[in-house]
């Protein structure tokens, strides 16, 4: 489970093709604004490669619309507005506090081995870093089992290392230019 | 007393399963992330896993950040060293 270097030459040219947006203003931009379109057209393009199939790019893409709709317009035309929106609403907290309750209440009535209180400890520890993971994760609080949470951080992975390896290629190469 | 028992057992059965599935994932994760990949062992913690994988994601999140202002102060040389410019917009088909 690697990047590939399809996905490399289509993350390059969807990037290419959403700072070309930013083409007119760019050549007079800030550094700070020069930044920003780069940066959001390379979350635009990394999460256009999943075309809506993952979680994280819909959530993705819904964040970086609030920050410039135009541009997630124009570099996603091809694509039905309604696959990019992550339907699901933010139940998870809730339920889990009230798993987490009656958990506690059957454990009282419970008498656990030395084994058994290991293995809850492990479970709570593998709780928390979840959360942590769901922090970072775009669209994390949209996933409501830990399966589909570790399948997404997967897949978001091997994106951003996509993402990654493109950019630093390119700056790699303009840097090793000016230097000769 | 008894309905609530049942739910115990199919709440256990089901969970079952998936943790098999995601200590399958786990190990997927275990290979994807360099710090981890290189220690070659299979004893590594579940939670320990999650963990690298967080600040993995953290750390790459940092390097997009970082390119991105390398790369706008790049595309900042035009007026002098028109050479350097063009090369950077001709590798971003710019």
């Amino acid at each position: 489970m690697q990047p590939t270097s399809t996905m490399n030459e289509e993350f390059l040219k969807k990037w290419q093709m959403g700072l070309q947006m930013f083409r007119p203003s760019i050549d007079n931009a800030s550094v700070s604004e020069r930044k920003r379109a780069i940066k959001l057209s390379a979350d635009v393009a990394m999460a256009s490669l999943r075309k809506g199939t993952t979680c994280w790019s819909r959530a993705l893409i819904q964040k970086t619309a609030t920050e410039d709709n135009f541009l997630v317009r124009q570099m996603l035309s091809g694509i039905k507005e309604e696959t990019l929106i992550n339907k699901k609403l933010p139940k998870v907290m809730c339920h889990r506090k009230i798993v987490r309750r009656s958990k506690k209440i059957l454990m009282r009535r419970k008498s656990r081995s030395a084994m058994e209180e290991v293995a809850a400890k492990a479970k709570k520890l593998v709780k928390r870093k979840t959360q942590g993971l769901r922090n970072v994760v775009p669209g994390g609080e949209f996933m409501s089992n830990n399966v589909l949470l570790i399948q997404e951080t997967l897949d978001y992975i091997v994106s951003l290392q996509t993402q990654v390896n493109v950019m630093r290629s390119i700056v790699d190469a303009a840097e090793a230019g000016i230097e000769r | 007393m008894s309905s609530r028992r049942s739910s115990r057992l199919r709440q256990s059965g089901s969970s079952r399963i998936s943790d098999d599935q995601i200590a399958d994932l786990v190990t997927k994760l275990q290979h994807l992330i360099p710090e981890l990949r290189r220690r070659r062992s299979d004893k590594v913690s579940a939670s320990k896993v999650l963990q690298e994988t967080c600040n993995y994601i953290r750390n790459l999140h940092r390097e997009v950040n970082d390119l991105s202002d390398r790369l706008s102060e790049l595309l900042a040389s035009t007026d002098d060293n028109s050479a350097e410019a063009a090369i950077i917009r001709s590798l971003l088909n710019y």
